[in-house]
């Protein structure tokens, strides 16, 4: 029972290459609390981007390459937000609520589509996110926007790659009941407010339509005898992707100040899939431990391979270690994929 | 036989009819352009393609009416070359046409004002930059202009010490460090830190061009500068050679008040809006000197006075627009090209500020590489 919780040998070789990096990094003077606090807020970046997979994973409709989509949904609700003035907290808040409505929406088209090409669902995700991205590029220069802090400094209308949250609602999640224990800065405000999220995704998946929706993932035939509708929970598995992946755009750029227009989310979904498989996820059933372990596992290997090798070894070599080994765990999630399909 | 009649008939009235018309609008042309006695071109990239050019151009149009041709190159230049060349050449055809001012910051211009100049040896050419080999662009072009990029490794660290940097730090990635002007650039500061005494330290980014994504760069930089400020403390000069960079390296500096000598690309308008969330009117877009007071003000209200600075005004406006006012000033014969010092007084004029004017080559007199004067926030 205890070694079904154990991570897997290939997550094992990850946990020791990051203490061995930890080690070097104290040694050579990097405070560990500061790599603490960098890492919760790392976890709180990523860690919602990284949910947003899980429900079209257990649906069976693939890893979910059109990420892009949900996170221009959430642009659009930032700065629409931001055009009527939305402040503090509850700006942050209000802008999640407002890219809902529009995540919602393009869900259902992206999932009606998805539904269209079953079978190669991850090539026409990424295809759609890529679109998605470019034909946003026309409209962020077209909008009527008029907030003196958004548009374009020379043209006078447009907005601009990068608009700053500072005067608008920068940290405000991380500010919230954040508290001090020692060196190390515990941001429980938004540890809390991602909490929520996945206690909320664990009681869905107990729930009639969870359980429907993972049954449709693992035996679609047999799902479809029991009288599933399967076209019915896979959409409104893709919806449920697309608005958390819109509300986890929202809270990246809260926490990193700002919101990145153009084509800024174009490979949005590449790093939340490593983290994702990384995580001992097999890509075709997750669990939320999975999401978690990966985010971890995944973000530890940024924060720590360059500060160490800037000061230890030839710089690139630390970036190519860190390549070959979550490339090669990826590769190896991917081949384990296959194989339990019966592909191989 | 009686319709084919009615045929010429209306064949005839439309052919007078168009005649008229044509010969109206030529009057209407010549009235519309009589504000002048003459015109200059001026060639840009579209605005999809570098939007500071165009802009320049447009200013330009709307403070000289009826003197400025604006003439777009095409958006792909280098696959459709000869369009661009075709369009150029065109410009030679009007007699109006007195001078001719190219912002095109690409290659394979040249053969156009070659051509334009067997027809026309009067025509005056001033090139705001166009990369062709320079022997051959100083006997055809009046006057040359370019950024010095690879001098700034002099500059920004002599800047940045002036401004009490004990520490300079460079931040890049692989692909970066790898082309040329880049790589020059960092050698020139890591030698100029050596003689003035600055400490050099190379910082590596995740490469967003290769592997990693942008934000893994940004973020990394986001935790690798508090870190190094710890370490070498507030006196420490940050340089970013990468475009997006410039907004975290500001935002930082405003938190943890070290020194931003200059950003990869000099101008208020990088960096500074986003991370300063500046408000800027429609109406005050290409107001340098007010953007430089709105920035001077945020500065001073995060306690950085003194620590900020780049150049007054974006070096791809101010180069359209100084050739610009050089061509017409050569036209109406108020100043000579080949006479630096007249050059160098109204580059001051333009920028507000001291404008340094070095010969691309050793005893070149029209092929100047610039670099603006600072102004320090």
């Amino acid at each position: 029972m205890i070694k079904k919780y154990l991570p897997p040998l290939p997550q094992v070789i990850i946990i020791v290459f990051i203490i061995i990096l930890l080690g070097l990094a104290i040694k050579i003077d990097i405070p560990a609390s500061s790599l603490i606090n960098d890492l919760f807020i790392r976890l709180i970046l990523n860690c919602v981007l990284v949910i947003s997979l899980i429900p079209m994973v257990n649906s069976g409709a693939g890893l979910n390459f059109g990420l892009p989509i949900g996170a221009v949904a959430g642009l659009l609700g930032m700065v629409i937000t931001a055009q009527f003035g939305g402040k503090g907290l509850t700006g942050f808040l209000l802008s999640i609520a407002v890219s809902i409505p529009f995540a919602a929406a393009s869900g259902t088209v992206y999932g009606h589509m998805l539904n269209r090409v079953k079978g190669r669902e991850e090539i026409a995700a990424t295809f759609t996110g890529f679109s998605i991205v470019s034909i946003m590029c026309l409209f962020w220069v077209v909008a009527p926007f008029t907030h003196p802090q958004m548009i374009w400094v020379l043209g006078g209308s447009g907005l601009r790659n990068t608009i700053g949250l500072r005067g608008f609602w920068e940290k405000s999640l991380y500010n919230l009941m954040q508290f001090k224990a020692g060196d190390i800065i515990i941001p429980a405000g938004s540890l809390l407010f991602i909490g929520i999220i996945i206690i909320s995704l664990y009681f869905f998946s107990r729930t009639r339509t969870g359980m429907m929706m993972n049954a449709a993932g693992e035996n679609e035939s047999f799902a479809r005898i029991n009288g599933v509708n399967i076209e019915k929970i896979r959409k409104l598995s893709v919806i449920m992707s697309t608005v958390l992946a819109s509300a986890g755009t929202c809270i990246y750029a809260q926490q990193y100040g700002f919101i990145e227009l153009y084509s800024a989310p174009l490979m949005a979904a590449f790093p939340a899939i490593s983290a994702l498989l990384l995580g001992g996820s097999s890509g075709k059933r997750v669990f939320l431990r999975h999401a978690i372990l990966g985010v971890i596992l995944y973000q530890s290997l940024y924060l720590l391979s360059l500060p160490v090798a800037n000061i230890l070894l030839v710089p690139e070599m630390a970036e190519i270690i860190r390549m070959i080994v979550t490339s090669f765990i990826i590769l190896y999630a991917l081949a384990k994929k296959s194989e339990e399909r019966g592909d191989v | 036989m009686n319709k084919i009649k009615e045929l010429t008939m209306f064949k005839k009235v439309a052919t007078l009819i168009a005649v008229i018309a044509f010969a109206a609008s030529m009057t209407a042309c010549k009235k519309s352009g009589s504000k002048a006695d003459f015109k200059i071109g001026i060639v840009t990239p579209s605005l999809s393609a570098s939007e500071e050019e165009f802009r320049a151009a447009d200013a330009l149009n709307k403070k000289y009416p009826g003197m400025v041709r604006h003439i777009i190159l095409p958006d792909n230049f280098s696959k459709e070359q000869e369009t661009g060349i075709t369009q150029i050449a065109s410009l030679g055809d009007d007699k109006d046409i007195k001078a001719i001012v190219i912002s095109a910051g690409n290659s394979g211009i040249l053969p156009a004002i070659q051509k334009v100049k067997e027809k026309r040896p009067d025509m005056i050419f001033v090139t705001t930059p166009i990369w062709d080999d320079p022997d051959m662009m100083s006997k055809y072009v009046d006057l040359s202009l370019d950024t010095d990029w690879v001098r700034r490794g002099e500059s920004i660290p002599e800047k940045a010490k002036k401004m009490g940097a004990k520490t300079f730090i460079h931040y890049s990635f692989p692909t970066h460090i790898a082309k040329e002007v880049i790589s020059k650039r960092k050698d020139k500061m890591k030698e100029t830190c050596a003689r003035i005494g600055l400490n050099f330290v190379e910082v590596l980014t995740p490469d967003p061009q290769a592997g990693s994504n942008r934000q893994a760069m940004l973020q990394f930089l986001n935790e690798d500068i508090p870190r190094q400020i710890q370490k070498y403390g507030k006196d420490t000069a940050v340089f970013g050679t990468n475009c997006p960079m410039q907004d975290v390296i500001i935002a930082k500096a405003l938190e943890l008040k070290f020194i931003m000598a200059e950003q990869c690309c000099p101008t208020p308008l990088q960096g500074f809006p986003a991370a300063m969330g500046l408000e800027i009117k429609p109406e005050e877009s290409m107001d340098f000197a007010k953007i430089n007071k709105m920035i001077s003000e945020k500065a001073k209200a995060a306690g950085v006075t003194g620590r900020l600075s780049t150049w007054p005004i974006s070096v791809s406006i101010f180069l359209p627009t100084f050739g610009f006012e050089a061509a017409k000033a050569a036209v109406e014969k108020k100043i000579d090209l080949k006479n630096i010092d007249q050059v160098k007084a109204l580059a001051k004029d333009i920028a507000g500020v001291n404008v340094t004017f070095n010969p691309m080559k050793p005893g070149m007199t029209n092929y100047y590489l610039i670099i603006i004067d600072s102004i320090i926030y």
